[in-house]
């Protein structure tokens, strides 16, 4: 051990640090947790897996007509569930660096803060998009298996099965968002996560129960509810809005939320 | 360099920093020191751009921090109370770190050596003492190889082989030309580091000299004298002008070395069975200077009664 500073040759000579440098802290700082690889793993299991085994368990009665319901609500079943992992990674992604006070190291890295927000973002709702949609085929592949032998399955080519593989990716993007701009609002762990899980599963089911066409719209637009259908071919509640509008009034919310979070996250001290 | 002007920050009713002004030189370390509470934390946070001031300014070399392309190479702080997420690997802290901006990646493995943390470098760092958590701040600090050290209270957690190595690490920093600026609120360790010292207490600069003459002007010295002729030469003393307070046999004089002391009794046939000067200890004099500005003081045991 020595008191000597190193000769700083590499430093002089390394380029100025641009918004690709932050992008690839963010990415090893997203990485090098061991939450991330669990939270994608449980995304991959839950996803494919549910949807696998509810496949199997249901072809027969569906393919009886017992369950009255559409095989294309089963392609993707296990992502109603999955979609809690990408709440939260996402929360995760913003809440940790509060808990442990390195976002006064992350500022003082990049004191940009507007640069550090999109490269969370950008590292965030790219791993979900790809983990998501990959997700997504596994289910149906497996899943569907099951369905075909019982001669009832999808093919990719049929109406809304190809979207529903790269939107279930787009919708989990966009909640990750969503649960990472409301960590960034809170700043806690676990506020944000009930929040978040609050919002999309509990208030967005409740609202169904308001009455009259006005409720009707307050339940449809609410970001779980509008942004849904773009994941699954044939969405169970039939009053939801169509899967593209319904996912621009969710990305619309997102990005409203993330504009805020963005405002405060500018402002406030570190 | 590290320049404040006026430097300011309120949170609601209360100030923190209540416009301070302050220049850290290159060349030399530069104690910033303040009992707890004091606003030596607030004012880091604000020469790193993590808090925003309320008015007046700090800069570093000239301009904002935040105004900088790569602030770790020109800036390296050790934050206060490890900003470390416990999950992660000391090299990954580091990788990260060194990524953002665009240092080599080598420079990690130099850092790891130079703390002396490369058999732990693959450990994750909730696992670390706090001693190793302080070296890893300091990794963090010199991974730039910046122009500006700022160490946040350094040597809190250490043991004392630790304590000696930061207290030669920020005095060789100082000596290769750089602006070595370490807050502590541990007088005596910055009376061994420090060349020179910026004092605050509750938001204020108290004393902004260099270390020498802030022992000379705060730390008071007094002559003991034991005599049994004591309050003869009490009166005498007091003749001459000094500020004597006696204790039985036992007189504590303020105004007079043992020599003018021990020279007077001698003139006046007064036996004495001791003469010594008693230096007040550094401590006494931070304590002193900074006691109407401990937010948190302790009532003396017994005051309550």
């Amino acid at each position: 051990m020595t008191a000597a500073v190193a000769v700083p040759t590499a430093v002089a000579r390394a380029a100025r640090p641009g918004f690709g440098s932050v992008l690839r802290a963010e990415w090893i700082k997203f990485w090098s947790v061991r939450s991330t690889a669990w939270s994608m793993a449980m995304l991959f299991v839950l996803g494919a897996g549910l949807t696998v085994l509810v496949c199997a368990t249901s072809a027969s009665a569906l393919a009886s007509q017992e369950i009255d319901e559409a095989p294309g609500s089963f392609v993707t079943w296990g992502l109603m569930i999955a979609q809690v992992t990408a709440v939260v990674l996402g929360t995760l992604v913003a809440t940790s660096e509060y808990g442990s006070g390195m976002i006064r190291a992350t500022l003082a890295a990049v004191p940009r803060r507007g640069s550090v927000l999109a490269a969370k973002a950008i590292v965030l709702t790219g791993t979900l998009l790809v983990v998501g949609t990959a997700t997504a085929f596994a289910g149906y592949l497996g899943g569907n298996a099951f369905l075909t032998a019982e001669g009832i399955g999808l093919s990719l080519g049929d109406d809304g099965v190809l979207r529903a593989m790269f939107g279930s990716g787009l919708y989990l993007a966009g909640l990750g968002l969503l649960s990472m701009a409301v960590g960034l609002l809170v700043r806690h762990t676990a506020a944000a996560l009930s929040t978040v899980l609050g919002l999309v599963f509990v208030v967005g089911n409740m609202a169904f129960l308001l009455p009259g066409e006005w409720g009707e719209w307050v339940a449809k637009v609410l970001p779980g509810n509008s942004g849904s259908p773009v994941a699954t071919p044939v969405p169970f509640n039939p009053v939801l809005l169509d899967p593209w509008p319904g996912f621009a009034v969710f990305a619309a919310e997102v990005l409203l939320l993330l504009a805020v979070a963005t405002v405060a996250f500018r402002r406030r001290d570190a | 360099m590290i320049v404040a002007r006026d430097l300011t920050k309120t949170y609601g009713s209360r100030t923190a920093v209540d416009g301070i002004s302050f220049t850290v030189e290159p060349g030399r370390v530069t104690g910033f020191l303040g009992p707890n509470g004091a606003g030596k934390s607030t004012t880091m946070r604000m020469l790193l751009g993590l808090d925003r001031p309320t008015s007046g300014s700090i800069s570093v070399n000239g301009h904002r921090y935040a105004d900088s392309p790569a602030p770790l190479r020109e800036v390296g702080a050790l934050l206060e109370a490890r900003a470390l997420h416990p999950g992660r690997t000391a090299r990954n802290h580091l990788r990260w770190l060194a990524a953002s901006n665009a240092l080599p990646a080598s420079r990690v493995d130099e850092v790891l050596g130079l703390v002396g943390l490369e058999s732990v470098a693959d450990q994750r760092v909730g696992r670390f003492s706090l001693g190793m958590g302080q070296r890893l701040g300091i990794a963090v600090a010199l991974l730039g190889d910046p122009a500006v050290v700022v160490l946040d209270e350094p040597v809190n957690g250490l043991d004392p082989e630790g304590i000696r190595w930061v207290r030669t690490l920020a005095r060789d920093l100082a000596a290769e030309g750089r602006t070595v600026f370490v807050s502590s609120h541990l007088m005596a360790e910055m009376a061994l580091t420090a060349e020179h010292l910026v004092v605050i207490g509750r938001g204020r600069v108290l004393a902004d000299c260099t270390t020498a003459d802030f022992i000379a002007r705060h730390a008071a010295s007094h002559v003991r004298v034991r005599s049994p002729q004591a309050a003869d030469l009490a009166d005498l003393l007091r003749r001459r002008g000094c500020d004597v307070a006696a204790d039985g046999g036992v007189l504590r004089v303020q105004g007079l070395d043992t020599t003018g002391v021990g020279d007077l009794a001698g003139a006046s046939g007064l036996v004495l069975h001791e003469l010594t000067l008693v230096r007040s200890s550094l401590e006494d004099a931070f304590m002193t200077l900074t006691a109407d500005s401990v937010e948190y003081g302790a009532a003396p045991a017994g005051a309550a009664r």
